[in-house]
C-alpha cells in the first residue's frame, strides 16, 4: 500500500515544521533568564505598541527581529504597490487606495447591473438554502445549505470580531454605517462571482467539483476571445489568493485570537509562540494528517457559535437599550461629519469598505471556490444562495460587534484609556473582549471559545482555497509544500505584530479583487442574461420546488 | 525480443482522447480483451474540501462515480471484457504498483495526457511510470 511512504512523509514534514521552530525556542529559553527582569517591566515586543520604546538590549529578541524583517521586506514594498492611492492622502485628506475604490465601484456596478438582485433575490435565497429546491441527482458535492455553511466558515472569522473593532476605533462609529452599506452592496458582487464559479466549474471523473476564479477567469474570458488576459488574471488571482490564505486566512486569525486568549491564559503573554505551535499542530493534523473529524466538528459548530455571539451581542445592546438611539445617531453623524481624528469623510469611508471587504470577501472571489461545490444544475441558484453570505457576515455579525463597541464606548480613547494601547497596536479582538467584559464579566470567556473556533474553521477553509490555487499553478504533486508553508504562517501569526499581520492580510486579500473584479465585470453580461432567464422561469413557475416543500 | 501477443497489458486512462486511443492500441496487441487492464488514478482527497467536511464524498463514492464514468465511456462491445481498476494517490506510483501486482508484461501509455501544457512544471506521468515500472513500456506519441 502506498499509504506507508505517504504517512511517513507526513510525519517527517510535521517533525520538520516543529523542529524548524525549536532553535528559536532554545534561544528564547536561554535569553529569557537574562532578560526576565526587563520583560516584566516592559510590554512584550509583539504588541507593536512598544516597538519604539524597546531598549537596545531587546533588539536581540528573536520575535521582534523576525517581525521587523517581516514588516520591512514584505509588507512595506508590497503596500507601496498594491495600496497605491494616487497621493490622495495629500489632496483628499485621507489615503484612498485604488483597490478600495475598485471594490466599492465593483459592488455598485453589480448591484445596478443585476438590478438589485441583493434585494429581490433575498427571499428566494432563503428558500433555496432551506432545501426547497434540493435535488440529490444533480451534479455537485454538497447541498446549498452545506455550501453556504462552508463558505461562511471561511468568512466568519476574526475579521468580524477584531476587524470591526479596529474599524470603529480608527474610523470612528461612522465606519459601521459604511460597513453595512458595503455589506449590502457586496451581496451583488458575491452573487455574480459565485454564479460564474458554478457556470465554469469542472466535474471530474470521481464526481468532485473544481471551480472558482481560476476557472472562470481563464475559461470565461476565453469565451469572450480574451484567453491570454484570462490566463494572466487567473494566475494573478491564484498568487494573491495563496498570499491571502497565509495572511488573512491564517496569520491574522492566529494573531487576533491569541489577543483574546492571552488575557485568559497568562502564560501565553510571555510565550505567545506556544499558541502558534498548538494551532500549527491542530491545523496540521487535519490538512496533512487527513483527520477530517476535527475540522468537520469545528465547521459544524460555527453556525452555533455565530448564534451565541449574536445573542451575546444583543444582550449587551439591549442591556443598554437607552443608549441605542444615541448610538445610532453617533453612527450616522460619524458617517457624514466625522471628527478629523478619524481621517475625515474619506478616511471613515475607506475604513468601512476595507473592513467589510476583508470580512465578507465580496468581490474577492474566494467564496466561489466553495460555492461551486453545490449540487445544482442552475448556476444562478447558487449565486442567489451566496447573497446571504455578506448579509449574515457583515450586516448581522459585524454590525453586532460594531454596536457593542459603540454602545460600550470602548473605541473612545478618552473615556477608556486602557484600550488606547490595544487600538494603536491593532489588537481588535482584545478590544472587543474588553468591551464585552464591561457588561458581563464572564463574556470574555465565551468570546475566547468562540474566537478560537472561528479562527480554526476559517484557517481550515482558507487552507482549502489556497491549496486549490497552488494546485492550479503547480499541480497536485506539490500541495504538501503549500501545506507546510501554511503551517509556518500559522506559527508566524503568533509572533508577528498585529499591525504587520493586519497590513499583510489586507494587502493580499484586497488585491485578489484586482483580477477578480476586472474579470467578473467583463463577464457580467453573461451572468445578467442567465439571471434574467432564471428569474423569468422562476416567476412563471417552471422551476418546481421539491414536492412537499 | 520477439513480438508475441501479450497476455497482460495495463493501460492507464485519464479520460484524455490520447489515453483512449492507447487503449485501442493495446487491444490490438492482445488475443482477448480480458487481458487488458485499465487503471484510472484519482488524486488523494483534500481533507478541507466541502464534500469531505460534510461527509457527502468519500473514497467509496468517488470510486463508484469514476467506475461509472469509465464504463459509460467504454460502452462499446469491444471493451466489454476489459477490467477496470480505480486507484488513489500519485499516478506514477499507482500505475507502476498496479502493473507489478498484476504481473503485467507491458504498459501502454501516451506520452502526453491531459496536462500537456503544465507538463513542464509537473513532470509527465509517462516519465515517472517509465522510471518506476518493472515491465516494458510502450509510449505512444500523439
Amino acid at each position: 500500500m502506498q499509504d506507508i511512504p505517504r504517512k511517513s512523509f507526513m510525519i517527517m514534514m510535521l517533525c520538520l515544521a516543529i523542529s524548524a521552530q525549536s532553535p528559536w525556542l532554545l534561544a528564547e529559553e536561554t535569553r529569557s533568564q537574562a532578560t526576565a527582569q526587563v520583560d516584566t517591566s516592559v510590554e512584550p515586543v509583539d504588541d507593536g505598541s512598544a516597538s519604539n520604546s524597546t531598549p537596545s538590549g531587546k533588539t536581540g529578541n528573536w520575535m521582534g527581529h523576525l517581525d521587523k524583517l517581516f514588516g520591512d521586506y514584505l509588507v512595506s514594498p508590497l503596500a507601496s504597490v498594491l495600496f497605491f492611492d494616487f497621493g490622495t492622502s495629500k489632496w483628499l485628506g485621507a489615503s484612498v487606495p485604488l483597490v478600495v475604490m475598485w471594490l466599492f465601484g465593483g459592488a455598485v456596478f453589480f448591484t445596478l447591473r443585476m438590478r438589485f438582485i441583493n434585494l429581490r433575490g433575498f427571499w428566494h435565497a432563503v428558500r433555496l438554502t432551506r432545501g426547497d429546491y434540493d435535488d440529490p441527482n444533480e451534479q455537485g458535492e454538497v447541498s446549498h445549505f452545506q455550501a453556504l455553511a462552508s463558505a461562511l466558515s471561511a468568512t466568519v472569522g476574526l475579521g468580524n470580531i477584531a476587524g470591526v473593532a479596529i474599524a470603529v476605533a480608527t474610523g470612528g462609529p461612522g465606519a459601521i454605517f459604511w460597513l453595512i452599506v458595503v455589506g449590502l452592496l457586496g451581496m451583488s458582487s458575491k452573487f455574480t462571482e459565485c454564479s460564474l464559479g458554478q457556470m465554469y466549474r469542472k466535474i471530474s471523473s470521481d464526481g468532485r467539483v473544481s471551480g472558482g476564479p481560476m476557472r472562470y477567469l481563464a475559461d470565461g474570458l476565453g469565451e469572450l476571445g480574451l484567453r491570454p488576459l484570462g490566463v494572466v488574471l487567473a494566475v494573478l488571482f491564484a498568487v494573491m489568493c495563496i498570499g491571502g490564505s497565509f495572511g488573512g486566512g491564517c496569520a491574522f486569525q492566529v494573531g487576533q485570537s491569541l489577543g483574546v486568549i492571552r488575557g485568559r491564559i497568562p502564560v501565553l503573554d510571555n510565550h505567545p509562540y506556544v499558541y502558534g505551535i498548538v494551532m500549527s499542530v491542530l491545523v496540521g493534523i487535519v490538512i496533512i494528517g487527513g483527520i477530517r473529524r476535527i475540522a468537520a466538528t469545528a465547521e459544524k459548530i460555527v453556525p452555533l457559535m455565530c448564534a451565541v455571539y449574536v445573542l451575546a451581542s444583543l444582550y449587551i445592546i439591549f442591556a443598554n437599550f437607552q443608549e441605542i438611539p444615541h448610538a445610532c445617531l453617533t453612527i450616522l453623524r460619524g458617517a457624514f461629519t466625522p471628527e478629523a481624528v478619524y481621517g475625515g469623510f474619506w478616511g471613515v469611508l475607506v475604513t468601512g469598505i476595507r473592513r467589510a471587504a476583508f470580512s465578507n470577501e465580496a468581490g474577492i472571489g474566494s467564496a466561489s471556490i466553495a460555492h461551486s461545490a453545490a449540487r445544482t444544475d442552475e448556476p444562478i441558484s447558487e449565486g442567489i444562495v451566496a447573497l446571504l453570505e455578506p448579509f449574515i457576515d457583515t450586516v448581522i455579525v459585524c454590525t453586532m460587534t460594531g454596536l457593542v463597541i459603540v454602545i460600550t464606548g470602548a473605541y473612545d480613547r478618552e473615556r477608556f484609556p486602557q484600550y488606547a494601547e490595544m487600538i494603536t497596536g491593532d489588537r481588535g479582538a482584545a478590544l472587543t473582549a474588553g468591551a464585552f467584559g464591561q457588561v458581563v464579566s464572564w463574556f470574555p470567556w465565551v468570546l475566547a471559545v468562540a474566537v478560537v473556533l472561528f479562527a480554526y474553521s476559517t484557517m481550515i477553509s482558507w487552507s482549502y482555497y489556497g491549496e486549490r490555487c497552488w494546485t492550479f499553478l503547480f499541480g497536485p504533486r506539490w500541495s504538501l509544500v503549500y501545506k507546510a508553508l501554511f503551517l509556518v504562517f500559522v506559527f508566524l501569526g503568533s509572533i508577528i505584530t498585529a499591525t504587520n499581520v493586519k497590513d499583510f492580510s489586507d494587502l493580499m486579500i484586497l488585491s485578489m479583487a484586482f483580477p477578480n473584479i476586472l474579470g467578473v465585470v467583463l463577464l457580467s453580461g453573461k451572468v445578467r442574461r442567465r439571471l434574467d432567464d432564471y428569474w423569468r422561469r422562476l416567476s412563471a413557475g417552471e422551476l418546481e420546488p421539491r414536492a412537499g416543500a | 525480443m520477439v513480438w508475441l501477443p501479450k497476455k497482460n497489458v495495463v493501460v492507464p486512462i485519464d479520460f484524455s482522447d490520447l489515453s483512449f486511443a492507447a487503449l485501442d492500441t493495446a487491444l490490438d496487441l492482445v488475443d482477448h480483451a480480458a487481458d487488458v487492464h485499465v487503471i484510472h488514478v484519482l488524486p488523494l482527497i483534500e481533507p478541507a474540501e466541502p464534500g469531505v467536511i460534510w461527509n457527502t464524498i468519500d473514497d467509496k463514492t468517488r470510486r463508484h462515480h469514476a467506475e461509472g464514468a469509465l464504463r459509460e465511456r467504454l460502452s462499446e462491445d469491444k471493451y466489454a471484457d476489459v477490467s477496470i481498476e480505480i486507484a488513489f494517490g500519485d499516478p506514477g506510483h499507482q500505475i507502476a504498483d498496479f502493473a507489478q501486482k498484476r504481473g503485467a508484461e507491458l504498459i501502454v501509455i501516451p506520452s502526453h495526457g491531459r496536462s500537456g501544457l503544465t507538463r513542464i512544471l509537473i513532470g509527465s506521468v509517462a516519465e515517472r511510470v517509465m522510471r518506476l515500472a518493472h515491465c516494458p513500456l510502450l509510449i505512444l506519441k500523439p
